[in-house]
């Protein structure tokens, strides 16, 4: 507007200029301290309400579970001494009851686990079995609103031994029975606040007091919090392990990504991680630009981004139209065009770096020309407009959606959409905000035909709710159950229950091959690729190790360097 | 209401709302030929080509293209389109209601210009922006709309200039009731009334002609302000939807690549603020020319 | 006056409760409700747990028994919690307002300095080459798309130059200074159309107040141009200047709302829009009222300042401000 300015008032703006250029940036770098800029603020601090990626980010600094999974994908201690197993006699198979005694007809285990000596509350109070089984009742209480309440609801009973010694009674023996227990609560300061435990998620004090000590175990202990806007962390008095290289860390929350590559290239945050950054396309960008400021680390994930297909709808109900679908389209080109190669292309749900992973599965090259022939043979053979009709006269017109607002999601909608109008498929989009898409469409199959998203996965996670037929959504059952496409097959069921109760690795390995072998055979879905995260990492900082699964690297924070 | 071509001579008399007239009908032209461009050109503005992303101007692309290869300039024009089209229809739903009621409170009077009169002061009053986010972001299924409606391509178009006539026309009616006020006790209307016509014929007949000059006057800086609130709702992701191209929605992909083309953020912009300068120095002009009043205010 | 203000006061409750109704009539509306988003990443949530848990958050009820009980608790001073942020509403608007109101009242100051001598400046000189520029100007600045004007400041100070910071609000331990820089872009960008609006109330109401008989008078009696601008005309041409400015506080917030947006800064509007997108109905809901009664409050400040300013005027019945 310095246009509009009258003579006398330009000395005024010049001199407003100066001012601004004398603002200019004068932070020192300061090794001791590290900004991290994200993209999320997360809802709550506390470790058991609302699962969110910024949070679980965040609380890795402060707060340890007592196991996890590791860089390799293996379970092991973090707060415990070792693992149970039936091989060092910590677990042993028993016949279940539920939490009257009557036996459920099942077979459950139970597992003896001890806390190491040397893990403490910011304030010195030990973490003992008090805070394990306060941690159960606060996870199966009904009223808590708890995700994931069920894993605490397998958990029939636990048994004190001492302080440091517990056995945890689990109705269910499945393959992931050491991985028994997450993060645990400070019985001693949240007991009070579970009360009134329908008003927990209020009252808890992650909440009305986030910055007591007491609250966190790890290296860091969150020292200050402005909400939607930062957190900061600082050493953790108490933390005997290996001692981090920072004395303070502080997170800062920018939801525009340009803005936040701004602030990295400005200095005012130190490091953009992959968790929740930059989108691929801009990483691959950056790092042409400023790669010689920073590396660029890509790590493919858990993240499964594929397209879901409403089986009941006839056209899709024809495995012929389904397989047609993926031949249309050349995904190897998409990954190579618009993410450099970065992201590998997805032949099944499960990731490549995931042990059960198999390559004998039936594949999809990119081939128009099959495609074509596969449409003829199912019957749309007319072409009007250069769209295929059936003998009726029915256009071959899908709806494809995904959520509004996602920039990368909306690119590659574009481009599969022309790969099969190629074809002659007319496809049509209609976006949705997440919020409605997830909260409604999707979740009550209201799409009609194609839905692209993604799965978020642990390692050797069992695709029970996605793909089981016992979980289609429906208003029968509250439309709870993630099988949206509809997907109905008798041995898929059957090797979902069998790979649950199968404790032995070669034989279960055997029963995932032909998982995924159905899986591509029949084409509930169509696969995309796994995404991959673009860690932007100054040069002097090292020791960042992304996991390729869930865990955030902040969980090894004690690890990162200064060189 | 002195005839158009004595207000063809004054509007020439304002140079500035001359040149808006001629660049808008420019503007209007080309998006209306854009079809026409597209087959001149032998390009496809819904064509992804993935190995020529983000291309810099050339021969072919005059203005270059997008992120996923598609040609920016007729891209634009087919956002321009939809940009125009809401607001010019949306401005003309709010004209009408705006009309409608203002002629009723001004003409009927009493307890009904009470009650229109209070609301039109309580929705100038409200703050518009985050009101009308929270009608955007209202779901068309709860709202009763059958599915074939609510899921039509099209249906963010309707409900965009739905939204905005709901909370615009208060400008329009109360321009309406003080001309109608001014006109009620007239001698025509007196002697209309004499002869026995019916109070819609009256409004709609005798009084809303004479309306007419500020009417239009309102619609057209009316469209400007449209323009702008769907441009400013398309760029919150509550307006159009992509793929269906406007020039708001275009802002918005193009702001996460600020770093990498910037000039992908600058065009639809630019078009956005020509269009609604052009609309909003036409308005005034026409205010001059047809306002001898208003004419000494205005250079 | 006082039974004016009373009126006043009794129309904005009037108000205020219509919208809170609408308002949790729309949201109620919209997609997918909080149990459901609480367990809309959880496979093994049962239909029997959701269906109790609606129970005891009362979502099973009809949505205007919901809206009663509401009003029922937010007239006892309960506006219960945000979804996104798990704490009381109040306790997350109250910094917003103030952040707001800080960068509203910022730009507002930054305006009326420009505005009023711009206006004045072209006033004197109707139709003259700087008055036309000015009215150029003025048309640039309310036509110009405030979020493209915000990119094109990013782009320009953050992006290229890289003067100032993209956005966010500067952070703990930060001096003054290096908070100043952070409202740079959002204040230049909010009051932009601001300085164009009343730059252009300043002239056309000086150039009315310059035609009054008292100021012939003045100029016949040989008083100097400079102080018949000063003492006689501006005090009168400022009179619908203040109006205009409490008026126009609603305009501001949908301005606040796009440059807190596009700044990250941690206002109303950026609050209300996040909690519109993210499903946070009560959020939404008290922070529009809040808005709201912010912007009614200033328009009767606003007929009060009119009141006071213009000893002609005596509020009766059937004025509108």
């Amino acid at each position: 507007m310095t246009g509009c300015l009258p003579g006398r008032l330009r000395p005024v703006v010049a001199a407003g200029l100066i001012a601004i250029a004398c603002l200019l940036p004068a932070r020192a770098d300061a090794r001791d301290q590290l900004a991290i800029g994200v993209t999320q603020f997360p809802s709550t601090l506390n470790p058991l309400i609302d699962a969110m990626l910024a949070k679980s980010y965040i609380l890795a600094m402060a707060h340890r579970p007592v196991s996890m999974f590791d860089h390799d994908w293996n379970v092991t201690c973090r707060m415990c001494t070792e693992l149970a197993t039936f091989e060092n006699g910590r677990a042993v198979a028993t016949d279940a009851v539920d939490a009257d005694g009557t036996p459920t007809g099942r077979r459950g285990v139970i597992s003896r686990v001890t806390l190491r000596d040397d893990v403490f509350w910011g304030d010195g109070v030990p973490v003992t079995t008090r805070d394990v089984v306060f941690t159960w009742e606060v996870g199966r209480h009904p009223d808590t609103g708890v995700p994931d309440r069920q894993s605490f609801l397998d958990i029939t009973r636990i048994e004190v031994h001492d302080e440091k010694t517990f056995s945890v009674v689990s109705s269910k023996l499945d393959y992931l029975y050491q991985a028994s227990f997450g993060l645990l609560l400070p019985a001693h300061l949240e007991e009070a606040a579970f009360a009134e435990p329908a008003n927990y998620r209020h009252r808890t004090l992650y909440q009305t007091d986030p910055t007591n000590p007491g609250l966190y175990n790890g290296p860091y202990r969150i020292t200050a919090v402005s909400p939607g806007a930062s957190v900061v962390l600082e050493r953790n008095a108490h933390w005997k392990g290996q001692s981090p290289a920072f004395d303070r860390i502080e997170l800062r929350t920018i939801e525009k990504t340009a803005a936040l590559e701004a602030h990295l290239l400005s200095g005012a945050i130190d490091y953009i991680p992959g968790e929740m950054g930059l989108t691929l396309d801009q990483a691959l960008s950056f790092e042409q630009r400023h790669g010689d400021r920073f590396d660029v680390v890509y790590k493919p994930g858990l993240i499964y981004e594929h397209i879901d297909l409403m089986l009941d709808n006839p056209i899709l109900a024809d495995l012929r139209v389904r397989r047609a679908l993926l031949h249309a389209i050349d995904r190897e080109a998409v990954n190579a065009r618009l993410f450099e190669g970065k992201q590998p292309v997805a032949h099944t749900m499960v990731n490549p770096l995931d042990w059960i992973h198999t390559d004998d599965v039936r594949t999809y090259p990119h081939d128009p020309d099959r495609a074509r022939a596969l449409l003829d043979a199912a019957g749309w053979t007319t072409i009007r407009n250069g769209i295929r009709h059936d003998a009726n006269g029915t256009r071959l017109a899908l709806e494809f959606m995904t959520t509004a607002g996602n920039r990368v999601r909306e690119l590659v909608q574009q481009v599969l959409q022309s790969y099969w109008r190629e074809v002659g498929v007319e496809v049509t989009i209609r976006n949705e905000p997440a919020r409605v898409l997830f909260g409604q469409t999707i979740s009550n199959r209201a799409f009609s035909a194609l839905a692209m998203f993604a799965w978020l996965s642990a390692p050797e996670s069992l695709p029970r709710t996605t793909l089981h037929s016992n979980s289609i959504p429906a208003a029968g059952n509250n439309w709870s159950g993630q099988n949206y496409t509809g997907f109905r097959n008798a041995d898929m069921d059957r090797l979902i229950d069998e790979i649950e109760l199968e404790l032995d690795r070669t034989r279960r390995a055997g029963l995932w091959k032909r998982v995924q072998q159905i899986y591509a055979e029949q084409l509930p879905v169509l696969p995309l690729y796994f995404r991959s995260d673009a860690y932007i990492i100054p040069r002097w900082l090292k020791g960042i190790r992304p996991t390729g699964h869930l865990a955030p690297t902040t969980n090894w924070i004690e690890e990162w360097r200064v060189e | 209401m002195t005839g158009t071509g004595q207000a063809w001579r004054r509007l020439r008399a304002y140079p500035s709302a001359v040149a808006s007239l001629v660049l808008l009908a420019g503007l209007g032209l080309l998006v209306a030929a854009a079809p026409l461009l597209e087959a001149m050109l032998a390009l496809d503005a819904a064509r992804v080509d993935l190995f020529n992303r983000l291309a810099p101007p050339g021969p072919v692309h005059w203005l270059g293209t997008d992120e996923l290869g598609r040609d920016l300039l007729l891209r634009l024009l087919h956002g321009g389109r939809v940009s125009l089209l809401v607001g010019l229809s949306a401005a003309l739903c709010t004209a009408v209601i705006g009309a409608v009621l203002g002629l009723v409170s001004g003409f009927v009077g009493g307890r009904v210009d009470d009650l229109i009169m209070r609301c039109a002061d309580a929705l100038i009053s409200l703050p518009l922006l985050p009101l009308l986010i929270v009608l955007a972001a209202v779901d068309p299924a709860k709202l009763g709309l059958p599915e074939s409606v609510g899921n039509s391509a099209n249906f963010s178009l309707y409900r965009i200039i739905a939204i905005i006539a709901i909370v615009g026309w208060p400008g329009v009616a109360r321009l309406v009731r003080g001309t109608t006020l001014s006109l009620r006790e007239r001698e025509f209307v007196q002697v209309a009334r004499a002869l026995g016509l019916g109070p819609a014929r009256i409004m709609f007949r005798h009084i809303l002609p004479n309306a007419a000059s500020p009417l239009l006057v309102a619609t057209t800086l009316a469209v400007g302000n449209v323009i702008l609130f769907e441009s400013v709702l398309s760029f919150l992701g509550l307006g159009i939807h992509p793929p269906v191209p406007s020039w708001g929605n275009m802002l918005n992909g193009a702001q996460e690549l600020m770093h990498q083309a910037p000039l992908l953020a600058v065009w639809p912009g630019l078009l956005i603020f020509v269009t609604v300068i052009g609309f909003n120095l036409l308005g005034d002009g026409l205010q001059a020319a047809l306002d001898p009043r208003a004419a000494a205010r205005s250079p | 006056m006082l039974r004016f203000l009373l009126a006043r006061l009794g129309q904005s409750a009037v108000v205020l409760f219509a919208m809170s109704f609408a308002t949790y009539v729309l949201l109620g509306l919209m997609p997918g409700d909080p149990i459901d988003l609480m367990f809309a990443a959880d496979p093994d949530i049962t239909s029997d747990d959701i269906a109790r848990l609606k129970a005891l958050h009362g979502l099973d009820q009809p949505l205007i028994d919901r809206y009663l009980a509401w009003l029922a608790n937010a007239l006892a001073g309960e506006f219960g919690y945000s979804r996104l942020l798990n704490e009381p509403v109040f306790e997350v608007l109250a910094p917003r307002l103030a952040n707001s109101l800080l960068l509203m009242a910022v730009s507002l100051a930054i305006a009326i300095a420009i505005a009023v001598p711009a206006g004045i400046h072209a006033a004197l000189r109707p139709g003259s080459w700087s008055d036309q520029a000015i009215n150029l100007c003025c048309f640039a600045g309310v036509s110009i798309p405030p979020f493209w004007f915000a990119l094109l400041l990013i782009l320009l100070f953050a992006v290229v130059l890289g003067l100032l910071p993209a956005g966010g609000m500067g952070h703990e331990g930060d001096g003054v200074l290096e908070r100043l820089r952070y409202m740079v872009l959002p204040v230049l960008t909010l009051s932009a159309a601001a300085v164009a609006g009343y730059t252009r109330h300043v002239r056309s109401a000086m150039i009315e107040v310059m035609r009054e008989e008292y100021i012939r008078t003045a100029r016949a009696k040989g008083v100097a141009e400079r102080h018949v601008v000063r003492r006689h005309a501006l005090r009168n041409a400022l009179i619908p200047v203040v109006t205009i400015a409490a008026l126009d506080v609603g305009g501001l917030f949908s301005g606040a709302l796009i440059t807190e947006t596009m700044f990250g800064w941690l206002g109303m509007g950026k609050t209300i829009y996040d909690a519109v997108m993210g499903n946070d109905y009560n959020l939404a809901l008290v922070g529009l009222l809040l808005a709201t009664l912010v912007t009614l409050l200033a328009n009767i400040l606003a007929d009060i300042a009119y009141a006071w300013l213009d000893p002609r005027i005596t509020y009766r019945r059937g004025a509108h401000g």
